[in-house]
């Protein structure tokens, strides 16, 4: 690679869909074609204001453009939030290993997400919609705060529903008058019985403490380490295994992840953190 | 290799900057530090000891434009520059840092260039510094590699050896101002060697390890010496800029009059906010912790990625030390719990 590895290409922002009050998705379309496997990410640049690294949450298929889905969390991502479309933004990437689809096929794939932890797994779950029959079947448990903060609420109470092979239940932490499906974290509906422990691989991403609760109830229900896959975020700054901000262990999460199985990151320090 | 006599230093450099830009050491107080050779105002000085500043200043400056928007921008050439009076310490730390930035798969394309146009004049240490402590890590007094001339002091002048095609160019182009070695002084300089290297050994003789240090160091993750250690630390950071091997940076997006940049910086893993990430999460929020990473990343991490460790023993980041952490007593407080754990373990047997 000769290029200039700090160097973005130079994109656009075509299109702003609010999801929630702190979560927007914008649609994004690169000058030159990113193309990008499920679960890798990009570093976003805005101009002269900063970068932070996404996990794009729509399908690598789409090569024209590129979805990402931030939350409203630090100074970069209030300043994205502020924009309007047309917006010039830069792209570098992509990084990191990506979700191992093929290693899934004929297996019960088996998604645990929290919050804004959505964003990578809707690029996933679409990457696994589109090739369904190779899987004995998706299953997904998904929680938020609130209703509201539900997002791609469309999806997610309609179309997602309804595909042969998916199983969906959602939960949130508290409900509003509207609500009458569980309350309570994503743990309270994950059961042993949800899928096939020995044939199934399962998938979590969300906020810290959720991962770790979920890491450790799919333990109890008897998943091997190996089969828990987990999209860690740490502070990932180069994207290419040099600046040292995200060191997990031995691993940069940029060039070794940001997809870890548990059993290669759970005997160092502060994981969850 | 070519190895050839010169009486006095300043003809030899006056040579070199003749075809290139120099940097030399120079006093300053009780230490070295670089400066541009410029042969009627610099005074041709041969450093005994390494330089205070570690060689990554020739490499990775401290903070530099690594991409500019709208782009492309790409590295500007480099002229070719040479160094003197790096020690094996600062080669040893030049081949860890190529590791990392030479990297095939994410080559550091400015990194890369001052490399390839960098001309390493090495030179023996005649007096090891107190905290110096490489023969702990294979170091030694005299450079083994990596250098394209190394110069050794002996009574009567200057040794100056090959290393590799373009040091023995250079000496051939120059022969003139070159003589050859007598024997006596190549046996002056074995000895000059050992002596030095018997020095070291001396000052570090109670810093001896009872198993690989990456042993010790995989034993050590739930010791408290981190956290004991990390009081005397004023967070001063200096250890990590001063080391020649950390090469940690921090990216950052800044507006100039007609474009927007993106500088690169030296950062530090000492930092509490380093690991930090947007939604509060900090791996490392306590000292001790950080303190921690950063002996793990040197003793452990590196050698799992790289095949060997990221000290080089040269002890700049105890005499740049603000606080009172002291690299060599952490690592032998926590060698002697390993082996205060290794002869319970026994006993239990």
């Amino acid at each position: 690679m000769n290029r200039n590895p700090y160097q973005p290409v130079n994109g656009r922002i075509v299109d702003i869909i609010d999801e929630s009050p702190t979560i927007k998705t914008f649609v994004v379309v690169p000058e030159e074609q990113i193309r990008f496997q499920t679960g890798q990410f990009v570093e976003l640049t805005l101009p002269g204001e900063g970068e932070a690294p996404f996990t794009p949450s729509s399908s690598p298929a789409d090569s024209e453009k590129m979805e990402i889905t931030i939350m409203k969390a630090g100074r970069v991502t209030a300043l994205l939030h502020r924009c309007q479309k047309g917006q010039q933004v830069g792209i570098r990437g992509p990084y990191g290993n990506g979700y191992p689809v093929d290693t899934f096929v004929g297996k019960e794939v088996y998604i645990v997400g929290g919050g804004v932890g959505l964003a990578p797994i809707r690029s996933l779950f679409l990457t696994l919609v589109d090739r369904i029959k190779d899987f004995k079947r998706v299953v997904c448990r998904y929680g938020a705060k609130t209703p509201a903060d539900f997002i791609y609420k469309n999806a997610l109470f309609g179309s997602w529903q309804n595909i042969n092979g998916v199983n969906i239940k959602l939960t949130v932490d508290n409900a509003d008058g509207e609500w009458n499906g569980n309350v309570g974290v994503v743990t309270t509906i994950l059961t042993p019985e949800d899928v096939d422990i020995k044939n199934a691989a399962a998938v979590v991403c969300g906020p810290p403490v959720m991962m770790m609760f979920a890491t450790h109830r799919l333990l109890e229900f008897g998943f091997d380490p190996q089969d828990i896959y987990l999209s860690m975020e740490k502070n990932i700054s180069c994207g290419i295994g040099k600046c040292g901000h995200c060191m997990l262990g031995k691993y940069y999460v940029c060039k070794d992840g940001p997809v870890f199985t548990y059993d290669q990151i759970k005997d160092y320090p502060n994981i969850w953190a | 290799m070519e190895t050839v006599f010169i009486s006095k230093l300043k003809p030899f450099l006056d040579a070199v900057a003749g075809q290139m830009e120099l940097y030399v050491p120079k006093r300053a107080d009780r230490y070295y530090v670089y400066t541009k050779y410029d042969s009627f105002k610099t005074e041709a000085e041969f450093n005994n000891i390494r330089a205070c500043t570690p060689a990554k200043q020739f490499l990775l400056p401290m903070c530099e434009l690594a991409a500019a928007f709208p782009g492309p921008f790409e590295p500007k050439d480099v002229k070719p520059f040479a160094v003197f009076g790096l020690k094996d310490c600062d080669l040893h730390s030049l081949e860890i840092l190529d590791k990392v930035f030479l990297d095939e798969e994410f080559r550091d394309p400015f990194y890369a260039k001052r490399r390839e146009n960098m001309f390493i004049i090495s030179s023996d240490c005649s007096e090891p510094a107190e905290s110096c402590f490489c023969n702990i890590f294979d170091g030694r007094p005299f450079a083994q590699n990596g250098f394209d001339l190394n110069v050794s002091k002996t009574r009567d002048g200057f040794i100056i050896e090959a290393g590799s095609d373009k040091g023995t160019a250079f000496l051939k182009e120059h022969c003139d101002i070159f003589a050859d070695v007598p024997q006596a002084l190549l046996n002056e300089r074995d000895r000059n060697r050992q002596t030095a290297k018997n020095q070291l050994e001396q000052n570090n003789a109670d810093l001896r390890f009872d198993a690989p240090i990456k042993e010790i160091m995989e034993n050590s993750y739930d010791s408290d010496v981190f956290d004991t250690q990390a009081k005397g630390c004023i967070e001063c950071q200096a250890c990590t800029r001063i080391c020649p091997t950390c090469h940690c940076f921090y990216l950052y997006d800044t507006k100039r009059s007609d474009y927007f940049a993106k500088m690169k910086m030296w950062d530090s893993c000492m930092r509490q906010a380093y690991a930090a990430v947007a939604g509060g999460a900090n791996p490392n929020k306590v000292l001790g912790d950080r303190l921690k990473h950063r002996l793990m990343h040197k003793f452990v991490y590196f050698i799992d990625r790289y095949g060997v460790n990221m000290c080089v023993g040269c002890g700049r980041c105890v005499d740049a030390e603000a606080g009172k952490v002291d690299l060599r007593s952490v690592l032998k407080k926590l060698s002697e719990e390993f082996k205060g754990k290794a002869r319970k373990a026994k006993v239990a047997k």
